[in-house]
């Protein structure tokens, strides 16, 4: 049995130290390209959205290459995600390949069930350090590529940052346990110190909501956050891998209170979950104007439900908090260039504000 | 004077309305219906970016008939039947009308949300009792008569063997409003088709015929399509199916992958008529003639 996964982001890395610890052969899929791209879009049907067809390239990929089985999710709507599984597996069937399907719902039940199955005669101490040196990795990644944000526009060396990014991936990928992942974050938390950086400048911050898979996949989303950087804005994701995990699968107390006030935030704007993350994305632009952010931009996939009903009423959040927001709709024909200039308007539009309110003006200039 | 009460007609207007419409009256309203949807209402309704056309037309509807009303009856259906949910665009039209019109009279937005308590009804149709100063017990036992003279479906009309018959599936927001739909009913009857739409199909039925998926499908209302589809093509009681959906319509994007693998299974011809506000006239009669003659030529196969 050889398991597969769909690509996120650094998802991978988390999955595969996961599996791996839990005895499967694992292989993630090769990395998203275009030829990913153009087979999921080849296959899926036309009106799907982005993820749906890049999952599916992933899925495609890996099994020619040889997996056998599929580890993908499930879910209970309404967004499509939920119903993704089922019909990704009957295409893969008409394409003639032969692999298992397992499916994780969010059933607590099922998914102790197909634990069982997959790691048959595991003790569940192996089982939770597994869970547990998978949810390090997550952490400390994550807790790096925020930081990573706070130094691209300030570095003195181009390049840098990335430099170190890759890097810090690079580490803790291969990390064999808790303490080794935890001296590779300190080595790179060394390191991201020493950065030689440029201050003095007032940075604009912008803000990233919207939906998770294309914020946290750089492919899909062209890279925006590099690219923000460079052109040196301070950029503030509100979607992380780990922020997820705790909020809607650990329900842990702390994440899931912050969650609930961003969400409190959003109720005189969106009165009811309309599944996605319309809440947050709405919550966390009226939560950014109180941090005094710049502006807002909201990425997702061409054609979402919830991010859909969430650019709806952001014009209205964006008219009261007094903020612009610049909503980005991605599928698989957007390109770089487009996408760079729209950012780089948005900018000037940014600095153009503020030198409007009398604050020094000060940006770095495109690199 | 009584309450002017508006409902827009357009999304579940055309599952509820009926019952909605006598609801409202027996509890002491007038209401006020808005009109058969135009272009103007379109165009109304492309204040909204990217959601689909019947929420666009829904949203024109909602403008055209707030002008002279009290309140706009725009209910929240979150969910409609057990472990389901409804579209998220339906779940989030209250909050995109209160957005983007201005000036919009008071919404009788009440959240309707069957999905772990089928009891949740009853405290919506009470919230609506209270708006309009309505006891607990009468507005309930208005429901509860409104309810029950609603239409009952009607049984699945045997085929004319004679005549082509084609199952029209689609959402009835979008085959039963003529401007959304180009008309197609009537353009199909005028070609001598006998048309079988999904609610003829009876409800029961529908949900055995879907109970052959791995997975059930989330949304209630799609769930519907897919099992009257599956009936209609099994046994085979027509000799083609249509999908009738709009751009950017999420749900449909994956049932009809799914009636579409049904249909090439079984050999039944299926087509895909995906709608928009930039469809012309001509293109639209001829895809639906070229289909026709193919069925007609299958048959004298």
């Amino acid at each position: 049995m050889i398991v597969t996964f769909p690509h996120m982001g650094t998802m991978h890395i988390t999955l595969r130290t996961l599996f791996a610890d839990l005895g499967l052969e694992v292989m993630p899929p090769p990395p998203i390209t275009k030829k990913t791209r153009d087979l999921g879009a080849k296959y899926a049907p036309e009106m799907t959205c982005l993820p749906f067809k890049i999952t599916l390239g992933n899925f495609i990929e890996s099994l020619e290459q040889g997996a056998d089985t599929i580890i993908t999710c499930g879910g209970v709507g309404p967004c499509r995600l939920g119903y993704y599984a089922e019909v990704q597996k009957n295409i893969l069937k008409e394409l003639g390949f032969k692999f298992e399907l397992i499916i994780i719902e969010p059933n607590i039940i099922e998914v102790l069930k197909t634990l069982y199955r997959l790691t048959p005669g595991k003790s569940w101490k192996r089982i939770y350090t597994a869970f547990k040196l998978a949810g390090a990795k997550m952490t400390a990644l994550d807790s790096i590529e925020e930081k990573i944000c706070c130094i691209r526009p300030r570095e003195k060396v181009s390049g840098i940052a990335d430099l170190l990014w890759q890097q810090a991936v690079n580490g803790i990928e291969v990390a064999r346990d808790i303490d080794n992942v935890k001296t590779v974050t300190e080595v790179f938390n060394e390191k991201m110190n020493k950065v030689e950086l440029e201050w003095g400048y007032d940075l604009l911050r912008i803000g990233i909501v919207g939906e998770i898979y294309v914020m946290l996949e750089p492919f899909v989303n062209q890279d925006i956050v590099r690219h923000l950087g460079k052109m040196g804005v301070e950029v503030h994701k509100t979607m992380f891998l780990t922020d997820y995990v705790r909020v809607h699968l650990q329900r842990d107390r702390q994440y899931y209170n912050a969650y609930r006030e961003i969400a409190d935030m959003a109720k005189p704007y969106l009165g009811h979950y309309v599944g996605g993350h319309a809440i947050k994305s709405i919550g966390c632009a009226v939560q950014m104007s109180k941090a005094g952010l710049d502006g807002i931009i909201q990425v997702f996939p061409f054609n979402c439900m919830p991010e859909i009903i969430a650019k709806n009423i952001l014009p209205q959040v964006s008219r009261e908090v007094n903020m612009p927001i610049l909503s980005l709709a991605f599928d698989e024909q957007s390109g770089e260039a487009g996408l760079l200039t729209r950012l780089e308007a948005f900018i000037d539009l940014l600095e153009y504000r503020r030198g409007q309110k009398g604050k020094s003006s000060a940006i770095k200039g495109t690199k | 004077m009584k309450i002017r009460i508006g409902i827009p007609r357009g999304l579940l207007y055309y599952y509820h309305g009926r019952v909605w419409e006598d609801f409202l009256c027996k509890l002491g309203a007038e209401v006020i219906i808005s009109g058969e949807t135009s272009k103007k209402t379109l165009q109304y309704g492309s204040a909204l970016d990217e959601v689909c056309l019947p929420v666009k037309a829904y949203f024109g509807h909602a403008y055209e008939v707030s002008h002279d009303v009290d309140y706009l009856f725009v209910p929240r259906i979150v969910s409609a039947a057990k472990g389901q949910y409804t579209c998220p665009e339906m779940i989030g039209l209250p909050d995109m009308l209160r957005s983007n019109i201005s000036n919009l009279p008071k919404l009788i937005e009440i959240t309707v949300n069957l999905r772990n308590d089928w009891r949740n009804l009853y405290h919506a149709v009470t919230t609506v009792g209270k708006i309009l100063n309505v006891g607990i017990a009468a507005s309930l036992y208005a429901w509860y008569q409104s309810w029950r003279s609603r239409q009952q479906q009607t049984c699945l009309p045997i085929a004319n063997s004679k005549n082509l018959s084609i199952g029209l599936i689609g959402h009835p927001y979008i085959i039963y409003d003529r401007q959304i739909s180009m008309n197609v009913l009537d353009k199909l009857s005028k070609l001598g088709i006998n048309v079988v739409t999904p609610d003829m199909v009876d409800a029961d039925q529908a949900k055995n015929s879907a109970a052959c998926l791995d997975k059930k499908i989330f949304w209630c209302y799609c769930s519907h399509l897919v099992g009257a589809a599956f009936a209609l093509m099994q046994p085979a009681q027509v000799d083609g199916v249509i999908l009738m959906t709009s751009f950017s319509c999420g749900p449909d994007s994956l049932i009809g992958e799914i009636i579409k693998g049904r249909a090439q299974a079984l050999n039944i011809p299926f087509m895909l008529l995906t709608i928009d506000e930039h469809m012309a006239e001509a293109g639209f009669i001829t895809r639906l003639e070229a289909f026709i003659d193919m069925l007609g030529r299958r048959r004298q196969l």
